[in-house]
């Protein structure tokens, strides 16, 4: 007889896998933040290279006042959704200053990304329409486009051919097709060719929602993400995002040059019926906003670090990834090797995550690295040791 | 089964060759997942180029549904 309890067996034995050691991977807990780079893990000073912090704001003065004031003056929580009375200024300020920021007339700001991605797509997709999904997209855009009751297919990753002829294959359809891709992948930290699916989906009257997560405050001049570094922020339909990582606190939002953005507030139920953020929350993220507009050294230290651990894992004979990005995924032999290596980077003094089947874009195992803008060159350094010193002279 | 279905196997056969590391008996009954301990990673990679070489395209609903051979042949049968 079976139970309702079955289905965890699997999740068992996949987490005494990770679990045979002292820590458990998936499990870490940082007892104390020293700074935006560095925590306490097990009583030991950690350099922390997982954090997907990518510009360092954490701790920024500025921003942390402004989460102080937003506390004292607004309180702790809305304690109501956006459209109730969870809709305070700052959340509407918010909004106008990422529509700004974008140079598009319409955005729309979520509690998390995940639900940001889970509120755009079961907004605009229903049963009957198509979704040409990326091999490699993320957890939340898989959710969301499954949600919605949408015919699903999908590509090769980062493969406009692969695109092309599915998006062919559905012939009268494509025009109630939504391509979804994502700018910088967060594993391996490889480039959407942005530029090919926006001609491609152009061509065959299709749409594109592109999910700049790990893109924003990285790449443009402007740190727009990959759409402004490869001009088509307005041939992106829906562009998402999270402030969760080069903003450094919580949220997700969506910009785009349609009108029907406005609608989906009526629509989208992860948006209804989620309480909205928090004041502190959205204080910090319009502060740490600002800054990333304001400070564009910021960018070029990230870069700077970006470049530095990428030549240094490479020189050391390392599989990464195919271009330098603040995101370096290292790949290794086997899932025991990785889980190895992850335990003893840490014991180490370096956090990375660890990325292992189903989680991993192509079944591979790999140590996944993420650079800061606070990261310093000796800290940079301290990783690439590490990594020798764990997978090179093992 | 009809006459078609079968020879669709046959290709399936030889694509699926390629993503095996070892020489499995395969038949139309052969399981996907149980029979080949395939990942779900290379179970979408393996759809993907049976897509390619027949020029359809399954949604994913679809394949949640699929288990063997036989019915993924069907399913490609039912796409041209």
């Amino acid at each position: 007889m079976t139970t309702l309890f079955d289905k965890f067996s699997a999740v068992m034995d996949e987490r005494q896998a990770l679990t045979g050691a002292a820590t458990d991977p998936t499990n870490v807990v940082v007892d104390k933040m020293v700074s935006a780079t560095e925590g306490v893990i097990a009583g030991r000073a950690t350099i922390l290279a997982g954090t997907n912090n990518y510009l360092g704001l954490t701790f920024e003065p500025s921003c942390v006042a402004a989460g102080q004031h937003a506390l004292a003056n607004e309180g702790t929580g809305t304690t109501g959704s956006r459209m109730a009375n969870g809709n305070y200024h700052s959340h509407k300020a918010l909004e106008r200053e990422l529509a700004e920021f974008y140079d598009l007339p319409h955005a729309m700001v979520f509690s998390t990304g995940y639900g940001a991605n889970l509120g755009i797509l079961t907004a605009l997709l229903q049963p009957g329409d198509c979704v040409l999904l990326d091999a490699d997209a993320h957890a939340s855009l898989y959710d969301g486009c499954k949600m919605s009751g949408a015919d699903i297919y999908r590509f090769k990753h980062n493969d406009p051919d692969s695109l092309e002829a599915r998006l062919r294959r559905l012939g009268d359809r494509a025009t109630r097709t939504l391509i979804v891709v994502e700018g910088l992948y967060s594993i391996i930290g490889d480039c959407a060719p942005l530029q090919k699916f926006a001609e491609i989906k152009r061509r065959y009257g299709a749409y594109l929602l592109i999910d700049e997560a790990h893109s924003l405050g990285i790449y443009g001049d402007n740190g727009r993400g990959l759409v402004e570094a490869q001009g088509i922020t307005e041939e992106a339909d829906f562009i998402v995002g999270t402030f969760s990582k080069s903003l450094g606190s919580t949220g997700g939002f969506c910009v785009s040059q349609h009108e029907i953005l406005s609608l989906m507030r009526y629509t989208s139920r992860p948006f209804i019926f989620t309480a909205s953020a928090c004041p502190s929350v959205i204080a910090t993220t319009r502060a740490a906003l600002q800054v990333m507009r304001d400070r564009t050294e910021l960018r070029t230290q990230l870069w700077k670090n970006a470049h530095q651990l990428y030549a240094g894992l490479q020189g050391l004979g390392l599989s990464t990834g195919p271009e330098v990005s603040p995101v370096v995924g290292v790949r290794c032999a086997d899932q025991e090797q990785a889980i190895n290596a992850w335990h003893r980077l840490l014991a180490a003094g370096v956090y990375t995550n660890l990325i292992v089947p189903p989680a991993s874009p192509d079944g591979s195992s790999l140590l996944r690295c993420s650079m800061s803008a606070a990261h310093t060159s000796a800290q940079v350094d301290a990783i690439i040791a590490a990594f020798e010193a764990v997978l090179v002279t093992n | 089964m009809s006459v078609e279905t079968t020879g669709i196997e046959k290709v399936l056969i030889s694509i699926l060759r390629d993503f095996l590391e070892s020489d499995h008996v395969l038949s139309g009954e052969t399981n996907l997942v149980s029979d080949l301990n395939l990942a779900s990673v290379q179970v979408m990679e393996f759809v993907v180029e049976v897509e390619d070489h027949f020029d359809i395209a399954i949604d994913l609903e679809s394949l949640s549904n699929i288990h063997t051979l036989s019915e993924l042949a069907e399913a490609v049968r039912q796409s041209r």
